[in-house]
């Protein structure tokens, strides 16, 4: 990032707690409902030294991971099959695109009966809610390979699953990251969604708590990592994947 | 001894809701060894022509034969080189050089040890390690020759393959490319729009009539290796071809 747009995100962030410190100093809205920024940061600490919020965050952050690479694996063979089987494009292709508008908690009820208020239960909200954007887009991404790429493979001897591995997933790349990076965002939805609605542990189920208790600065703490853990995996992890992928494929 | 054989190849390109005959019955026989270079008016089919040898595409009517036999789909012994080279930008030089020989299940020593050999040839070794990104049009289109050779095909086909090249670059490698020819004693079918191109590189010069497309004339070239663009004795030579190919090119 260059430095000039560190300094002026900086000054935004501060700003904007500056803002909010003010806010609720003037008691606008009562101290229950409108925390300060110090209460805030008060709750993560004190989330933080007891260690429930890194378990919360370890817990969510295991099941996105186990959620979102059935996605991946998942959403990528049925891609390649649709761009590459006329057929199952026509007929499971037509599928995928209503079963992906229907977002992720809406699989909660049928989690909770087909898995109980298990682990299980929030992986299948979490994959099933974001396999359906990596099928669209490593469809995409197959159907936009240059065909030149697969006549020379397939002129050099490549067929079947040496064709998908060395030259269909490779050649799909850039579209495949930004399917991953769309799958990604609906699965950390998908895991705070249905850990909020049945779930002993996680980040979704600490927000609960604060609810439950009408401890309001744990809802904002909880929020704002949320938030934080979001922007930390989109810019450490996919920023650099798509950086890089971009320069080597010749896009940049 | 004859290599290839073209039996009557008609070909119909489908163009709106019509169908236009591109190829009305192409005979052409190449001797084993012999460089023929294809020229004709743009839009003439020859490029499909070079197409249906590699088995890329199937003729609607006609056969090629290859040592006699029916060609139906593409094989490693017919090894296309595309105009844009179409080298994989996810991998290295060394990489797009062996991966023919990695989708035969060549071990990596071996494959290291001939591509090699073929990365020296022309003159890429000091470019190995570098992505294709990084190398000039002409240092992609030695990698895809290189990519090529390493097939040890018995038929090299050559689709404009210098066409996007700077003019010294080309000169260059038309003088490489006739190196290249002697060492491999290889067959080609060089496809080309360039009529000096096609007197410097080839043994036999097969001209192209307009659509529907057969061959009109076949011109021999015998004349001393390494032959230079610049060379006199061939202007001759040269305008023969063009007074063939002139009234092809008004009537398209």
């Amino acid at each position: 990032m260059k430095k000039n747009t560190l300094a002026k995100q900086i000054i935004f962030y501060v700003t904007l707690v500056a803002i909010w410190q003010i806010v609720s100093m003037t008691n606008i809205w009562p101290n229950n409902l409108f925390p300060s920024p110090y209460e805030v940061a008060e709750d993560l600490v004190y989330t933080a030294s007891d260690g429930s919020l890194f378990f919360g965050i370890a817990t969510s952050l295991l099941r996105l991971i186990i959620g979102l690479t059935i996605a991946i694996v998942g959403g990528m063979l049925l891609g390649i099959f649709m761009a590459r089987v006329e057929i199952v494009n026509q007929t499971i292709g037509s599928l995928v695109l209503g079963l992906q508008s229907i977002p992720s908690v809406a699989w909660v009820p049928l989690a909770i009966l087909w898995f109980g208020l298990t682990d299980g239960g929030i992986i299948f909200v979490t994959a099933i809610g974001s396999m359906f954007a990596v099928t669209i887009a490593t469809y995409t991404g197959v159907k936009n390979i240059n065909p030149h790429y697969i006549e020379a493979a397939k002129n050099m001897g490549a067929k079947g699953t040496q064709l998908a591995t060395y030259v269909l997933i490779p050649a799909a790349f850039p579209y495949l990251i930004s399917g991953f990076k769309q799958g990604w965002a609906f699965a950390w939805r998908g895991v705070i969604g249905a850990e909020l609605l049945f779930s002993f542990l996680g980040l979704g189920f600490l927000l609960n708590v604060g609810r439950q208790l009408n401890d309001i600065s744990q809802v904002f703490a909880i929020m704002l990592v949320i938030m934080m853990v979001g922007i930390a995996i989109d810019g450490i992890i996919f920023k650099r994947i798509e950086n890089k992928v971009m320069s080597r494929w010749g896009l940049r | 001894m004859t290599k290839l054989e073209a039996k009557n190849i008609v070909k119909y390109f489908k163009h709106d809701s019509h169908r236009l005959k591109a190829l009305g019955g192409v005979n052409l026989q190449i001797e084993d060894g012999e460089f023929v270079c294809l020229v004709g008016p743009s839009g003439c089919g020859k490029s499909t022509f070079l197409r249906i040898v590699a088995g890329l595409e199937t003729p609607d009517e006609g056969e090629i034969l290859f040592d006699g036999k029916p060609v139906t789909t593409t094989g490693p012994e017919r090894i296309m080189v595309f105009q844009e080279g179409a080298l994989f930008p996810w991998l290295k030089v060394q990489d797009n050089v062996e991966f023919g020989l990695k989708m035969a299940g060549i071990p990596k020593e071996e494959r290291t040890e001939i591509s090699k050999r073929y990365l020296d040839m022309m003159q890429l070794t000091k470019f190995a390690d570098s992505y294709t990104y990084q190398l000039s049009t002409g240092m992609k289109q030695r990698v895809a020759i290189a990519r090529a050779l390493v097939m040890d095909p018995d038929v090299l086909l050559m689709d404009e393959p210098f066409a996007s090249l700077d003019a010294q670059t080309r000169d260059l490698l038309l003088v490489e490319m006739q190196l290249i020819w002697e060492k491999t004693k290889k067959t080609i079918l060089f496809v080309t729009h360039n009529v000096t191109e096609a007197t410097v590189l080839g043994t036999k010069v097969a001209v192209f009539s307009n659509r529907p497309s057969m061959i009109k004339k076949i011109i021999n070239v015998d004349y001393k290796r390494p032959r230079l663009v610049e060379d006199q004795n061939l202007f001759p030579l040269q305008q023969e071809i063009l007074s063939e190919l002139r009234p092809e090119v008004k009537k398209s």
